[in-house]
């Protein structure tokens, strides 16, 4: 069956020559649209498997269309087409969830390739998101190992699907590049406590002192195991946020968007709570 | 920190939420504060990272949050702040945080990309990464919102 495709453009006649070209590659074009609106109808009617769209357009540019594509079905896959080719139009393209790119004026192979590669598995992602957590984890046992002389195990890996009920002290990492994702820490005051006084050889003189010591693991640990996967793999690029904690505090903690995996270090101080996710938003620029 | 700062991010808050069916958008006050602050109720977070780096929170009441996913659900009664509604409001967030990048990089500060939400609910501390935070209270159709912006 052929690869049903959707077109997005104000002007008729790109519409028309996007949809010979694709006509002629074999693929089957099941509608067209020139606005929002239209496009949410086309979309929900049609249900196609790819979209080309336009960025320029007089009312909703294609950014915001995409964005409102997305909303209603988050698997939309999206290839822009534009004749800008610049990095903060890639970033934006990004950060929306767009799937793919193709430069204005549009060749069919550069097309064809783009459509290929965005209904294709990402093996990179795959890839990630299986190694993701022990990379994760590896970091933090080294780490607490080498800071705090504690050995560690890890008793449990799952995902976790529930709210997260914090144990006290909640640590978290925003992470860029290829991918984006996050990586949260959680532990008891009364273990960071313990472990603040190992690393310090001495008690912590307040509150402030425990708090910036998990801080301060936290980024290390999530410094680290970005390093470790950029090493094995250099398309990933990614980078961390420096760390917000969230403390004192009798809280639930979700992530609606990503799917984090979680696992829990067991350390003669008690135990930490690491969570990773990484989610898709790659874009194919041609 | 330079409080010229959350400019974009007070252009793309105000130019998203008529996006999501706000109609009444009004900036009440903005404070600067130390990097740790109590918090009661919900807080989104999503980290920034580029030429500037730290992390935009947002803030509303329990109350306040299922308001605010009601009205961007078109109406649509929320009893509770479940699953539809947490996604709701990480999907706000996500959308002000994005836009809030495109508004830098239209004053040259580029090469930003943010995180995945993370939404914590309950009641505590904040620490952001920074040794001051800039807070603004908006109210939206009546609907008390708070940003912290950690960002240097």
């Amino acid at each position: 069956m052929a690869i049903k495709i959707m077109i997005v453009d104000d002007s008729p006649f790109s519409r028309t020559i996007i949809a010979e070209t694709l006509t002629d590659g074999g693929y089957e074009v099941v509608g067209e649209a020139d606005s929002l609106e239209t496009a949410l109808e086309t979309y929900n009617k049609t249900k196609p498997d790819i979209v080309t769209m336009d960025i320029a357009m007089p009312e909703a540019d294609g950014f915001e269309v995409s964005r409102a594509l997305l909303r209603n079905d988050p698997k939309a896959k999206i290839i822009l087409s534009s004749s800008m080719k610049d990095e903060e139009t890639e970033l934006e393209a990004k950060r929306v969830g767009i799937s793919g790119y193709v430069q204005k004026p549009v060749e069919a192979d550069n097309l064809f390739e783009v459509i290929r590669k965005v209904l294709s598995p990402d093996t990179l992602f795959q890839e990630l998101l299986s190694r993701g957590l022990d990379t994760f984890k590896e970091a933090l046992s080294q780490n607490i190992t080498r800071m705090a002389k504690t050995s560690v195990s890890f008793i449990e890996d799952a995902e976790i699907d529930d709210p997260y009920q914090s144990k006290g002290v909640t640590t978290i990492i925003g992470i860029i590049g290829q991918y984006t994702g996050t990586m949260i820490l959680d532990l008891s005051f009364e273990v960071a406590e313990k472990i603040a006084e190992t690393i310090l050889r001495r008690p912590a003189k307040n509150p402030e002192e425990v708090l910036a010591m998990v801080s301060e693991l936290a980024n290390i640990i999530g410094g680290i195991a970005c390093s470790m996967l950029n090493k094995r793999e250099k398309a990933l690029g990614l980078r961390v946020s420096p760390p917000s904690m969230f403390h004192g505090n009798s809280a639930e903690l979700v992530s609606p968007s990503v799917k984090i995996h979680k696992s829990l270090a067991q350390t003669e101080y008690g135990v930490i709570f690491l969570g990773v996710g990484f989610k898709k938003g790659s874009t194919l620029w041609m | 920190m330079d409080v010229n700062i959350i400019n974009p991010i007070l252009s793309a808050f105000t130019e998203i939420l008529p996006q999501i069916g706000f109609q009444q958008i009004e900036k009440k006050k903005i404070a600067l504060v130390g990097s740790t602050f109590d918090y009661d109720g919900i807080l989104l977070n999503i980290a920034m990272i580029g030429s500037i780096k730290g992390v935009i929170l947002i803030g509303m009441s329990i109350d306040d949050a299922k308001s605010f996913a009601s009205k961007m659900m078109m109406g649509m009664e929320v009893a509770e702040f479940d699953k539809l509604a947490q996604s709701a409001i990480s999907e706000m967030g996500n959308m002000v945080c994005a836009n809030a990048c495109t508004q830098f990089s239209k004053i040259d500060v580029g090469g930003l990309d943010i995180s995945p939400p993370t939404l914590m609910m309950g009641q505590g501390q904040a620490t952001l990464p920074v040794p001051q935070a800039i807070i603004i209270d908006f109210t939206c159709d009546n609907i008390d919102v708070k940003i912290y912006v950690g960002l240097a």
